[in-house]
């Protein structure tokens, strides 16, 4: 292993510019002659849009233009799209209601935009929203997904009856019914899995400009994916045509899947952008991001395990109500489908599972992927029933998921997946090994001691990562291919431009990717700089999300690199003249096989371009090479995570006493960055285990609406993490890769619960475990143990 | 509109703003130095942290007028020329960040923090005096070792011995 | 409507004159916390401006205070419903009651708020102790504007 070769904990190059505070994130960015954009958004949940009166606010300083939705319909801009068609059960299609990037009639969710204000200066924009008059006509609103399809419900799309959006299943019904029927043991959860705000740091932000001159535009966005925005923007909401539309997402602060989503913020900013020939830009407060980024997770699901006289799981099923919100964001469809119920059977062989899902509309802010997207909710339904039912059938937790593991491999799940590769014994054995798990109860017996309840709680989770082969998310509904693209640019000089279609929002490919091109060319990596976030510059690229840019932008590169090599021999065979087959390629020098005569990187490159060793019959000058890379398979990322936690019963206070994470990614290119990924993740989902939660009331209002209500996680909740890897080497990509950036998020909400329910000796601990919930069940705990 | 006058990085600049300026909005929109940043609208993540005469404050918190006469010394202030601040190094060497965005008001907090409690930190007391900087990236297990391992450079007159300020 | 408050006063006017207070137009305007202007639209209905601050978030609201369920002189129902803008609204009743009790009155009241957008968002730690005391502050300037009411 090299210095900066895969494997490499190499420090990361994009660091320099974050840590002087010289980075280039949208906000950052200002346009000469620029507006700025501030909408006037409604305050209600659900109410008619009677009249809106801009008179007054159009005569106040510095205010250059105010447009409605009226204004959008009249320049037949149109609304924004899910991409990814759901079927229901009866065959009929999902029902998808309009969406217009500002309102028109209606308003369905408080925060929905119904005008934006351009001015010359933010605060102008701001003080003349203040004068805009909307008359609303108020109606009921809707807020529990689980109420929305009862019987005379407010209802929010005419296409959509009942706020029904469809009701999907997946899997054998009758053979499960049968595995219920026969079973020695059935255990039963119910399980709200709690609405999060994914709270990027960076807050959304978008700046569209417009070019007379060529009738183009160009969008400065925060993107995790320009070139989908682009697509979107062009050809569903008609802005543009794709080649008169620019999207350039520069630095962008952070994503966990709300930055993939079209919104309506983007949309507008472009077409005000050529109504009034002047730059916009607007930037989202946190306020406004609370109400207008789409949410996470947000289920309610009945479920329930099968279990033999062995002890071998034999069906799992579960009934789930998804709130999509008030509109069907980009990808909502896929999450609480094919990303959830694909997942269920988890790390175990189950021979039937069978899934419901109910998707309905509410009057809260749309939901979408959010870290782990799907994958999460199926972890914490499947960790959770297994854990129960080791409890109940007093079987050690690991012994139980040591009886009904896969373990041979390839494995078809009966719903969909088939596992490639791993060994899900090792992950926990190690991390028992590593969290000292044998000598739990003595821990245990001190707490005691102390007055103090302590706890475990196992979560041996799989997700599908790489996402995702093309023909098989299409023959599911995606209305996208899940590829990615690289273009490898070598210079006369040596040094190289890799372009991709991934994006980095805080994951290091600046460096990974350099990595993988220093160990493919022996190039020192600091010669390598990787280009992407820009449609102008990178062809064309699907972004970032479901942990994809190892496994599947990297493969793309690594293809395009193995063009490259073979152009690269050609040439260094013309230079030494030998036969290309006889050139051997390593650390960066060609070599005629068997002899001693060699030629370095930087001559063949050179000689790429001068091209005099060659004619133009021969072989074409240059050295440059693009490749698209369609996995063959989902990756199958796997691991355990071991979850202690010690309870005061007069507080509830939890203290993660130690948190232990074995993860089998496949293989690793840098391993300081994986580990980065895993805390992360971690944290995200300890804080949906006891910190986070979206709550809106009755009236559909989000009174957890900022940093003050919604308790992010901060340094003092969180202990440090003991994170350790195995490695089955992912078969299905050439790099053996399985992608880290969403396991935390998937593994940690079960670990924690189950510590907390296994503390206090039941399981009726809703999530976020706050310190009140947790009192509430320490005390009735201790009653029943009293009992 | 007000004139107010402010040495921010060593320079001194005298700007007008309008009295409901923000000290945030003149660092960003009237000086360009855009490596502060803002996360919230309600003072609670520290991205916008910067130091007022020597101490760490929320710049969006502080009205630009407030600071008339000040020093202030951002994130680009930090290095001393392409020194980089131990506070700097330490994050990077220890991965303590991901995105970035939090990036600035973490390092700014952590330099304030070592200012005033030392160069021997333990964990408790940096994951405590962590409390008003929010960061979505990194679940904070690096950061809390790469302000450890700052504060111990800049006791120890590490690589780059003198903070800049 | 997710907040609720109630409240009893003990005032020495006989009944007449405390319900005559209740629908003056004056008296309600030097009552209603933070009332700016209160016009008369008909007898039971006024236009009135309201200057809110709940937490962090402090509003001009516009709107309409209508008395209803008027059953005189044993009480009615005041509502009230403001727009406050960017702010978000504020809206909320009180069912108030009128008893004789000896020579004076007691006045009871039964009321309920409810607010929406940012001042909702931001405010919401802090909505439940503003709108209780805000009813609290109209009730106590009316039993103080009835000592010299005739
Ligand atoms: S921007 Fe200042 S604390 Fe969040
Ligand atoms: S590094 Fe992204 S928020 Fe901290």
């Amino acid at each position: 292993m090299s210095a900066t070769g895969i494997g490499a904990a190499v420090r990361r190059k994009e660091d320099q510019r974050f840590i002087t505070g010289t980075g280039n994130y949208t906000s950052d960015i200002t346009r000469p002659g620029e507006v700025r954009a501030y909408f006037v958004r409604s305050p209600h949940a659900h109410a008619t849009i009677d009249k809106i009166d801009v008179s007054a606010a159009k005569r106040m300083p510095g205010v250059v233009d105010i447009l409605t939705g009226a204004d959008l319909a009249g320049d037949k801009i149109g609304g924004l799209i899910c991409g990814w068609a759901i079927t229901s059960k009866d065959g009929t299609p999902m029902k998808m209601g309009a969406h217009p990037a500002i309102a028109a009639d209606k308003v369905r969710c408080v925060g929905d935009a119904v005008a934006v204000v351009l001015a010359e200066t933010l605060l102008q924009a701001r003080d003349a929203a203040e004068a805009v008059q909307v008359d609303y006509g108020v109606l009921p609103a809707v807020v529990d997904p689980a109420k929305a399809t009862a019987k005379g419900a407010p209802q929010l799309h005419d296409v959509a009856p009942n706020n029904l959006i469809y009701d999907w299943h997946l899997g054998d019904k009758a053979a499960t019914e049968a595995a219920f029927a026969a079973a020695k043991h059935v255990t039963k959860l119910d399980i709200i899995n709690n609405r999060l705000v994914p709270n990027a740091m960076e807050p959304r932000a978008a700046i569209a400009e417009y070019d007379q001159g060529n009738d183009a535009l160009t969008l400065w966005n925060t993107s995790q994916n320009p070139h989908v925005a682009r697509l979107v923007i062009s050809a569903f909401v008609g802005m543009a045509p794709e080649h008169k539309l620019r999207v350039i997402a520069p630095d962008v602060g952070g994503g966990f899947g709300s930055k993939i989503f079209i919104y309506p913020e983007e949309v507008v900013a472009l077409w005000a952008a050529r109504r009034v020939k002047r730059p916009v830009k607007w930037v989202s407060d946190r306020s406004e991001a609370f109400l207008t980024d789409a949410h996470g997770r947000d289920h309610v699901t009945h479920a329930e395990l099968a279990t033999d006289a062995n002890h071998k799981i034999t069906g799992l099923r579960v009934h789930t109500i998804a709130n999509i919100g008030s509109y069907m964001s980009t990808f909502s469809s896929s999450v609480p489908t094919y990303l959830y119920a694909t997942l269920l059977s988890g790390q175990y062989a189950i021979p039937a599972i069978y899934a419901e899902v109910d998707a309905v509309y509410t009057n809260t802010a749309p939901v979408d992927a959010y870290r782990g997207a799907g994958r999460p909710e199926a972890t914490f339904v499947v960790e959770r029933l297994v854990e129960v039912a080791a409890r109940e059938l007093g079987l050690d937790p690991a012994e139980f998921r040591r009886k009904n593991f896969v373990t041979s491999f390839p494995h078809q799940t009966p719903v969909i997946m088939t596992y490639d590769a791993g060994d899900y014994d090792a992950s926990m054995t190690k991390a028992m090994e590593m969290i000292d798990y044998k000598n739990f109860g003595k821990r245990k017996a001190e707490s005691e001691k102390n007055g103090k309840l302590r706890g475990i709680g196992f979560s041996t989770y799989i997700e599908a990562c790489g996402i995702a082969p093309s023909q098989a998310v299409g023959s599911l509904g995606a209305g996208v291919g899940l590829w990615e693209s690289a273009e490898v640019r070598v210079n006369p000089t040596g040094s190289v431009e890799i372009l991709t279609g991934s994006h980095s929002h805080g994951q290091g490919h600046e460096t990974t990717f350099a990595q993988l091109v220093s160990d493919r060319l022996g190039v020192p990596i600091d010669t390598v700089s990787i280009v992407h976030g820009d449609t102008d510059k990178v062809q064309f690229g699907m972004g970032t999300y479901g942990s994809r840019s190892g496994a599947v932008g990297m493969s793309a590169i690594s293809k395009a690199l193995d063009k490259i090599e073979d152009k690269a021999k050609k040439v260094a065979g013309y230079m030494m003249e030998a036969a290309a087959d006889d050139i051997e390629f390593k650390d960066g020098k060609f070599t005629v096989k068997g002899t001693d005569k060699s030629v370095g990187w930087g001559d063949v490159t050179l000689n790429a371009y001068i091209a005099h060793k060659f004619t133009g019959g021969q072989l074409e000058p240059g050295l440059k090479e693009g490749a698209f890379y369609d996995p063959t398979n989902f990756t199958f990322p796997a691991g355990c995570h071991l979850a202690e936690v010690e309870i005061d019963p007069e507080t509830g206070k939890i203290t993660i006493a130690n948190w232990v994470a074995v993860d089998d990614f496949g293989n690793i290119i840098n391993p300081m960055i994986v580990e980065g990924q895993v805390h992360g993740g971690i944290a995200q989902g300890v804080g949906q285990a006891m910190l986070e939660g979206a709550h809106y009331n009755a009236d559909g209002q989000l009174v957890t609406g900022s940093f003050m209500d919604y308790a992010m996680p901060r340094a003092a909740d969180l202990p440090s993490f003991k994170v350790d890897t195995t490695v089955t080497p992912c078969p299905s990509n050439p790099l053996g890769i399985k992608g880290c950036g969403e396991a935390g998020a998937i593994a940690s909400p079960a670990a924690l619960i189950n510590a907390i329910t296994n503390a206090v000796g039941h399981e009726n601990v809703p999530m976020p475990a706050t310190p009140s919930v947790v009192w509430k069940a320490a005390q009735g705990g201790m009653k029943k143990a009293a009992e | 509109m007000p004139n107010v006058t402010v040495t921010v990085n060593g320079k001194s600049h005298t700007v007008d703003v309008a009295p409901e300026t923000l000290l945030v909005e003149l660092i960003r929109e009237k000086l360009r130095l855009t490596g502060t940043h803002v996360g919230c609208d309600t003072s609670q993540c520290g991205a916008c942290v910067v130091h007022v005469d020597g101490a760490a404050v929320k710049s969006c918190t502080m009205l630009a007028m407030s600071a008339d006469g000040a020093t202030v010394t951002t994130i680009e202030g930090l290095a001393n020329g392409s020194t980089l601040h131990p506070m700097q190094e330490a994050f990077r060497e220890h991965h303590g960040l991901q995105c970035g965005f939090c990036t600035p008001g973490m390092i700014m907090t952590a330099v304030d923090i070592v200012n005033r409690k030392g160069g021997n930190l333990d964990e408790h007391t940096i994951r405590d005096e962590l409390e008003g900087n929010i960061c979505r990236c990194t679940g904070y297990h690096n950061i809390v070792k790469a302000v450890g391992a700052g504060a111990r450079a800049m006791a120890g007159g590490g690589k780059s011995a003198q903070a800049a300020e | 409507m997710a907040l609720e408050m109630s409240g009893e006063y003990e005032l020495p006017q006989a009944r007449e004159v405390v319900w005559k207070a209740l629908n003056d137009a004056e008296i309600l305007k030097k009552c209603i916390p933070g009332c700016e202007t209160l016009e008369k639209l008909s007898d039971s209905e006024f236009q009135a401006t309201v200057k809110l601050s709940i937490g962090p978030v402090s509003a001009r609201f516009k709107g309409r205070v209508k008395l209803e369920d008027i059953d005189a002189p044993n009480g009615y129902k005041i509502a009230g419903e403001g727009e406050g803008g960017v702010a978000g609204f504020a809206k909320g009743f009180a069912n108030v009651a009128l008893a004789e009790a000896g020579e004076g009155t007691k006045l009871t009241y039964k009321a309920e708020a409810a607010t929406g957008g940012k001042i909702a968002q931001l405010g919401q730690r802090l909505i439940a102790g503003s709108a209780k005391k805000t009813a609290d502050r109209f009730f106590e300037n009316f039993v103080a504007a009835l000592q010299d009411y005739k």
